[in-house]
């Protein structure tokens, strides 16, 4: 097992108050907290960070850490000495159900023992506990619904009371027409109940996977669409990808570039369904050859046009 | 298709066809009644229905309250700044909603 140096981790001195400990932890947990955080590995260094105040922050916690000494550097192999913590009482501590998930061997191994203690006080036939789990699916699941086996992890307390997370895979149906951010609701599928406590249930939270061509706003689905300069100046009816298939859409002469055109009713389904929007691009063709030169320059000759010309009244 | 022995569990979408009552939001994530009740206070949720007993939450405020019961445990946050950090976090993924959806690379 890993030595962890929690001031270290904190990035404070063995010295540090208990105030100067709360404030680095807090600075740090913004820094850190995956719901806010556009830092690299946030997560694991969420929980690093979290484990450390967790040990630090309560003065008898801290004082039976220290009492180990300082003579192991993080990462080093580690065994605790016998009767590290002799003269501590940690009971009525609860380190283990209050979210906080999956903590280190080095933690489990001094402290995880608080939190064992506790999972014995919930009565007798308790309700099982509620899951969460974020699933993936694809954008035509949602149109369509579907039937898909989805992975997931999900925390539970093992037989010792460690808080720790498994694999789990279920079949479910997608239902037509769900939006990314919304839950579905399995009943009793989420943590078992105590004897005849009931089991708890399972809310799965949506989200799609990427998609190359589609992007997806709520209800409302976009994506671009390239057009050659003739098709855009002329008009044209092109074929155009819908998440349902191709369809023909027709594109109004003298459109520019940034338009959106919108096909009603072609988003996500639902009361009301969401539209889909083609967002119109226009893409240059290349002049490689004497003929396409040949025909930039005629247009040159024959249309005197300005792209810039707006400048002058501004400027 | 030999597929008799797969199941495919069918669930209920949250924000379409249930309302929870506090007590259900309560269980669904974890939190406190009174911690909960608190937020609704706040604005963080805004549940239909006159009094904690009649409160009805959508599946939006599912959302809000796992988060909001994140923040404050983790950042020791009180429920106004709660507030003010999930209003400035939903505006920053409709933003970014809406930049991927316009500004297209």
């Amino acid at each position: 097992m890993e030595y962890k140096d929690y001031y270290e981790t904190l990035g404070v001195p063995r010295t540090a108050t208990q105030e100067d400990i709360k404030r680095a932890y807090r600075k740090l947990a913004r820094k850190y907290h995956p719901d806010v955080s556009k830092e690299p590995k946030a997560e694991a260094r969420f929980k690093e960070v979290g484990e450390a105040y967790k040990v630090l922050k309560e003065t008898d916690t801290r004082a039976a850490y220290d009492q180990m000494g300082n003579k192991w550097k993080s990462g080093q192999e580690f065994q605790p000495p016998p009767d590290w913590d002799s003269g501590f009482e940690f009971s009525g501590r609860d380190f283990g159900s209050d979210g906080g998930g999956e903590f280190s061997e080095f933690f489990e191994s001094l402290f995880g023992r608080a939190g064992r203690a506790n999972t014995h006080r919930q009565s007798v036939h308790a309700q099982g506990q509620d899951h969460h789990a974020k699933v993936l699916i694809e954008l035509a699941d949602a149109y369509h619904g579907a039937q898909r086996s989805v992975s997931f992890r999900v925390p539970y307390l093992d037989k010792e009371g460690h808080a720790i997370s498994k694999d789990r895979t279920l079949n479910v149906t997608i239902p037509k027409g769900i939006r990314e951010g919304q839950h579905l609701r399995l009943s009793g599928q989420g943590g078992s109940g105590l004897r005849e406590g009931r089991p708890g249930d399972l809310y799965l939270e949506i989200a799609f996977h990427p998609h190359p061509v589609f992007r997806v706003d709520g209800r409302d689905v976009y994506f671009d669409l390239p057009l050659a300069p003739w098709e855009a100046a002329l008009g044209a009816t092109v074929s155009v990808p819908t998440p349902d298939g191709p369809v023909q859409l027709s594109i109004p002469a003298g459109s520019s570039a940034g338009r959106r055109l919108r096909l009603k009713g072609k988003g996500i389904p639902g009361s009301p369904p969401g539209d889909l929007y083609a967002v119109l691009g226009i893409a240059l063709p290349p002049a490689e050859t004497d003929a396409a030169k040949d025909a930039y320059l005629t247009m040159q000759r024959s249309l005197n046009f300005n792209p810039r010309a707006q400048w002058k009244e501004k400027l | 298709m030999s597929d008799l022995t797969a199941n495919y569990l069918s669930g209920e979408v949250v924000e379409n066809e249930i309302h929870l009552s506090l007590v259900e939001l309560c269980k669904a994530c974890s939190a406190a009644e009174d911690q909960v009740t608190a937020w609704v206070f706040e604005g963080v949720l805004e549940p239909a229905g006159n009094g904690p007993r009649d409160w009805r939450f959508t599946g939006h405020s599912l959302r809000r309250a796992r988060l909001a019961l994140r923040i404050s445990r983790d950042l020791e946050v009180n429920p106004p700044g709660v507030a003010l950090a999930l209003d400035l976090l939903e505006q920053i993924a409709m933003l970014k909603s809406r930049l991927e959806c316009l500004g297209s690379a």
